[in-house]
């Protein structure tokens, strides 16, 4: 089976991948491939925001879920944020209220959580959406690393 | 429904018909995979239909097999 030896010269685009997390589809935008970045970032962040509509921010948590975590985290900064908000505003009862919980074990204090804490398929669900959000980020950013950059200038007619 | 607070609060899963997310779950992963797989985006969408279509037939025939696994082959296998 022969292989494009031509496609291992190209360089990597190192900054297309870093931008590619900040913002999901925007590596592509950065190296000229517009409609293919804005028609990947939405996919991307529609499953992300979709995941949090479903779930609420509970179903991005580093702490309490951290393998479903690293998994979200691919899809950027937003990612990092809805941990934030879970952490800053529902685990300290800025929004809703802290509610008793009881506790597993027999001898042990009982925690208190958010009353907006789901423990419905609601929030497996949300967690699943925003964790396949950002595996599927993972593979935009690589195809953001190894696409060859658009020679092309823009408005030239072609589909990229 | 009101008093439903968007991204803070859970919004649900539909309750028995969760299942349903399924669709616009396999149609996200089929924009963001077919415009990073596409060589030309001329039809772009009619190919994310076809491919959404074709993973939800996959992955609900890999649920009707499951299904079958265990409440027919299983009790078939211990009543043996």
């Amino acid at each position: 089976m022969a292989h494009d030896s031509s496609q291992c010269d190209e360089p990597l685009n190192w900054g297309a991948a870093f931008f590619g997390w900040i913002m999901p589809g925007l590596g592509q935008v950065s190296i000229g491939h517009a409609k293919r970045g804005i028609f990947a970032g939405s996919g991307i962040l529609g499953l992300f925001v979709g995941g949090l509509l479903i779930g609420g921010v509970d179903c991005v948590d580093r702490h309490e879920d951290p393998l479903w975590f690293y998994a979200q985290v691919g899809a950027g900064p937003i990612a990092l944020a809805s941990d934030w908000a879970n952490s800053a505003l529902l685990k300290s009862g800025t929004v809703g209220e802290l509610v008793d919980t009881p506790s597993p074990l027999p001898r042990a204090t009982p925690a208190k959580v958010s009353s907006f804490k789901t423990v419905t398929p609601a929030n497996e669900i949300g967690t699943l959406y925003c964790a396949l959000a950002g595996l599927m980020n993972v593979v935009v950013i690589f195809d953001a690393l190894k696409r060859t950059r658009a020679e092309a200038p823009a408005g030239s007619g072609r589909n990229r | 429904m009101i008093g439903w607070i968007p991204i803070l609060e859970p919004g649900g899963s539909l309750g028995h018909y969760w299942w349903l997310l399924l669709f616009p779950l396999v149609l996200g992963i089929s924009i963001s995979y077919r415009a990073t797989h596409e060589v030309e985006l001329v039809g772009f969408w009619r190919r994310v239909l076809r491919f959404a279509f074709k993973s939800t037939v996959a992955m609900g025939s890999l649920g009707a097999v499951m299904y079958l696994f265990v409440y027919l082959i299983i009790p078939l296998v211990r009543g043996g």
